[in-house]
Formats: structure tokens, sequence, C-alpha cells
């Protein structure tokens, strides 16, 4: 089942032609790997899935039908959720505040920014999150994020995306600045992500981790997407030559004759 | 910190409250005030601390909005000349164009609502950080008030009324004689409270000054917040302003210089971070007390007039640095 579709996708900065007719298509229950060197257009794409801004042309569609996303507020209510690297929580807030921050449980609706927060559904929402995705030992909802390490501060960014049972969860970089044992964390938890039957796009410089998590490959390289294959269909050179766009199996050959 | 104290079990949220800053700037607040009562019978004497209840609300409730402000990561230096102008074009308003002074205090107002809006605009959509900004403003806003009176104070106020009685009106408890700024004070501070503390909008103004982007990347509206922050701490500075130049019959150009430095520093010394993201209105009030305290104690016991400032400088630095030990505690703990 197809859960988002991009077609044509343009957008220019001035004279930068940052995305110039991206298409691709993600589907149910799938991890796709966004590949590419810096300034390859990965963050354009995702900032205008994202709607941090408007593509200027192109059609973007969630199972099956044709949307328009102007703010982060459209992708989130379309189910889009992003995680962007080192920048999705805000440390000086509670776990639980940072779960529903933006969309908190409140009493007396009708005072609008001035309603209160329900605190008891609050708290009761975050413990049962934190358990359901199975980090409840460890972490205190009311703990501050400040207090918690690099690889809790992305899983509890992932278990926030999930919570509003997102279709799209697109994870800008998750494992950066984390040391190897949190990564290998995160990358788990990507996958159980996905077997809960959400849908990631990863971007990531890291090509090994995309062949211990990801289903499929998109390669880009200034502002187009060159190449997109299943992750049992291909190899880590050749992946790695698409992204340089340098024929680097030929290159070890050569060097493996001398 | 806001969420560390009203969603815990009552255990933990005794010990985290005795290590929060504002319960560190109780402890000193009250030390303070032991001292000057020891060292000067007449500290806690009814006249003097009707004296000190006069003065507090008026640079209280600059503070209030200061720290809502403050904890979305702006601040704003044009407080004190705001609360120079507002009552001196209220007053010229009445007096030398003959509006009627519900009207004139109605265009007192607008005219802060309009500063704090241009304020905020200038900071959200243009960029430029809130201290360039307001420190220009700061210049404009008193400019303007000099311009207008000529240099010079106004007659004084002559007129009493129901708007005067609501803004400077005084009553007597026993031998202390209070003034209605003090319910407007509190007041002011139950509401701040209740919405950094428990509203929606205090979580969204928390995660503006903690992280911007997270913010909005959740749908939060931070510009929006931001503008109708810098509005309401405008206003409040003008209510202020109001507040004082009906309180002694006079508006003077002059009037709050040098009181934007001395409200970050209430705020701050009471434990809201300058960095955002971390505010606390009742560390507001005891810092508002705090600076009131020492700025009349210290007098009191006999401190020269001119050594003064030292004091009070040198109170506030290690007010500030007992905070920053305490919270590299907590980092660590």
């Amino acid at each position: 089942m197809e859960v988002l579709r991009l077609q044509n996708l343009q957008k220019s900065f001035g004279s930068v032609r940052a995305l110039k007719n991206a298409s691709f298509a993600l589907n149910e229950g799938e991890v796709v790997a966004l590949l590419g060197d810096n300034g390859a257009g990965k963050s354009t794409l995702i900032k205008a899935i994202s709607g941090v801004f408007p593509i200027d042309r192109g059609d973007i569609y969630v199972r099956g039908e044709k949307v328009s996303i102007r703010s982060t507020r459209d992708a989130m209510d379309l189910g889009i959720e992003t995680i962007h690297q080192d920048t999705s929580l805000a440390p000086d807030l509670s776990i639980a505040r940072n779960l529903f921050l933006g969309r908190e449980p409140v009493k007396l609706k009708w005072l609008g920014v001035f309603a209160p927060l329900d605190f008891a559904k609050l708290r009761d929402a975050a413990s049962a999150l934190l358990k359901r995705v199975g980090i409840s030992k460890k972490l205190d909802a009311d703990a501050l994020v400040s207090t918690l390490s690099g690889g809790e501060r992305q899983s509890i960014a992932i278990s926030r995306a999930m919570q509003f049972a997102a279709k799209v969860i697109i994870l800008d970089e998750p494992t950066n600045n984390l040391g190897v044992e949190e990564t290998h964390g995160v990358l788990r938890f990507v996958k159980e992500v996905r077997d809960a039957g959400h849908s990631v796009l990863l971007i990531t410089h890291n090509i090994h981790h995309v062949f211990q998590v990801a289903d499929r490959i998109i390669v880009m390289r200034r502002g187009e997407i060159v190449a997109e294959q299943t992750v049992a269909d291909t190899d880590l050179l050749t992946v790695e030559s698409i992204i340089t766009g340098a024929d680097m199996s030929a290159l070890l050959k050569e060097t493996r004759a001398k | 910190m806001i969420a560390a104290e009203d969603e815990m079990p009552v255990g933990k949220r005794r010990s985290s409250l005795i290590r929060s800053p504002q319960f560190s700037s109780l402890i000193i607040l009250i030390v303070l005030l032991a001292v000057f009562a020891i060292a000067d019978a007449n500290f806690l004497s009814p006249l003097n601390i009707s004296n000190m209840m006069a003065f507090l609300p008026e640079l209280g409730i600059i503070a209030l909005g200061m720290t809502l402000l403050l904890t979305a990561g702006e601040f704003d230096l044009s407080v004190g000349a705001v609360f120079g102008l507002a009552p001196v074009v209220v007053m010229l308003l009445v007096q030398n164009g003959g509006v009627d002074i519900g009207i004139a205090l109605l265009a007192g107002l607008l005219l802060c609502v309009a500063i704090g809006a241009i304020n905020g605009l200038i900071v959200t959509k243009i960029g430029i950080s809130s201290f360039l900004v307001t420190l220009s403003m700061l210049l404009v806003v008193r400019g303007a008030a000099l311009y207008i009176t000529q240099g010079f104070p106004l007659k004084s106020w002559d007129q009493p009324g129901f708007f005067v009685t609501l803004l400077a009106g005084s009553f007597n408890v026993g031998s202390f004689r209070f003034y209605t700024s003090l319910w407007w004070f509190i007041g002011l501070s139950l509401l701040a409270i209740y919405v950094l503390r428990y509203a929606k909008l205090g979580n969204w103004i928390s995660a503006i000054g903690s992280n911007r982007n997270a913010a909005v990347a959740r749908g939060v509206p931070a510009d929006a917040v931001k503008v109708w922050l810098f509005i309401l701490t405008s206003v409040l500075a003008g209510l202020a302003g109001m507040i004082s130049a009906f309180r002694i019959s006079a508006a003077s150009p002059v009037a709050g210089t040098g009181y934007e430095l001395e409200v970050i520093a209430m705020v701050v010394v009471g434990g809201t971070a300058l960095t955002g993201g971390r505010g606390t209105i009742l560390g507001t009030i005891v810092g508002a007390l705090m600076l009131r305290a020492i700025r009349n104690g210290i007098v009191l016991i006999g401190v020269p007039g001119l050594a003064y400032n030292i004091f009070v400088g040198l109170i506030i630095l290690a007010m500030l640095i007992l905070h920053a030990l305490l919270q590299k505690n907590a980092a660590r703990g």
C-alpha cells in the first residue's frame, strides 16, 4: 500500500535549483533510506515534505490523495512527522510535556491557548507511551529532557512521532553525535517502528546504518534522484559509487589487480 | 523547572522544590530581611513596610511580563522608557488636550501596544536580536517623552476620580498603608503563575525559549507568541508607569530611567534563566521583594548613599553565582 508519493518536485533558491524533478513513492511499513552527498538536495526534499517551505512545482500524494503542504502543521495533520537532528526536543521541558508539545491535552478547551493542561491525562499518556515503546523502566515521564542521553532523546522523539499514529516518520540524521551503543539502540528502534506499521524515511550519511535497517535506498545527486534500489539487490560499494558519481567498484578492482 | 513541581509525587516534589532556584532565592531573602531587621529596628516598622509595598508593585508588575518574555528567550530594554512615556502622554492629553481621562488612559495603553508590537515584529520577522531592537526603542521612546514635554515634568495632577483610585488609591490596614497597586501586582502575579505553569500557552513559552526550532516543528506559533509577549511587557510597563505617576500625582519624562536593568535583575535573581526556557514567576516575586528590600535596607543600616549601588551590584552577583552553582550541581546529579 502506497502511503506517500512525490511527483516531479521542484524547488529553487534564487538561481540555485535545489530540487529538479524529484519523484518517488513510499510504501506502508517500509524503511527507505535517502542518501546523497552534502548539497545533493536531501534536506530540501524533506523540508518540502515536512512543510518547512512550500515547493515551486510538483505534486504530493498521501494515500493516493493529492495534498498541499504549506506549514509544518499541515504535514503533521496529514500524518507526516519529521524528526530533525538534535532539534526536536525542548531540553528544559519534561518528557511528558515534550511528548505532547503542540498537542497538549487540556481541560476547558474554549479557553484556547489559556486552557489549563490536563496533567493527569498528560502523565498517564506519557507513561503508557514510554511503556509501549519499551523504555519505561529507565525513564520517568516527569524527568527533564536535559537529563537524558542523546540516544534516549532520539527514542523519545521517535516515540512522539509514533504516538500520533504518523503514517510517515522522517528521520534526519538520527544517529548523528551518538555513541556506538546508542546508535544500535536507535536503529533497533527504527525497525520496531516499521514493524508497528509506520513508514520511515531515513536520511543519513552513514551507509552502514542503511544496510542494517533499510528496505530500499534512494540516492540523490545535484537535486535529482539518480538511483532507486532494494537493499537486497545491491551492496555497499555500488551505493557508494552512485552517491559520489565515481565507479568505486571499478576503482577497487584496479587496486586489487595491482 | 516548571514541569518539575506540579506533576510529581509529593516526596519527590519536596526535594525538587528545595533544590529549585526560587527556593534558594527565598532562603536568601529571609536571611536578608532578618539581617536588616536586626541591624535596624525601623526596617520592620509599619511606615517602612508601607513604603516598600508602595514601590514594590511598580517594578514588580513589569518584572512579571519580563519573566514571561525571558522564558521565551527574548528581553526588553525599553520598559523603563515606556514607564516614563505612557503617563506623560496620558496626563498631557487630559491637562492640555482636554481629553476624558478614560480615553486618555486607553490611548496611553494603545501606544504601549504599538511599541511592543513594533519591538516584537522587528525581532521576529526581520530577525534582529531583541537586545539591539529594544535598545534602539529605549532611545526613541525616552526621546519622545523628553521632546513632547520639552524636558520638564508636567504640572502636578489635581483631578481625583474613579480611574485614579483604581490605579493609585490607598487604604489602611491597622497602621499599614497600602496602595491598590498591590492588588494589581497580586492579581497579575496569580495570572502569570497560572499561564506559565498550568496553561497550554506556558508550555509553548517555555518550549520556545528552550528550543525554538523544536517548538516550531511541533506547530507552535513561536513568532506570534513572542510578539504578544513583547506587547504584554510593554503594556505592563506603561501600566506601572501610570500607577507610579498617579501615586505621586506627577509625571516626569525621565521617570523609570534605569528600570530596565533593575527589572531584569529582579527576574534573574529569582532564578529565571537569561538564556530562556526556564522561568519562574514565584522566583520573580521573591527577586522583586529582594531588590526592594536591599535598596531600602542598605540605606537604613547606614551605607553611604553614594556607595549603595556597590552593594546592590555585589548582592546581585552573589545571587547569580549561587544559581549557577546550583544549576551545575543539578546537571551533575
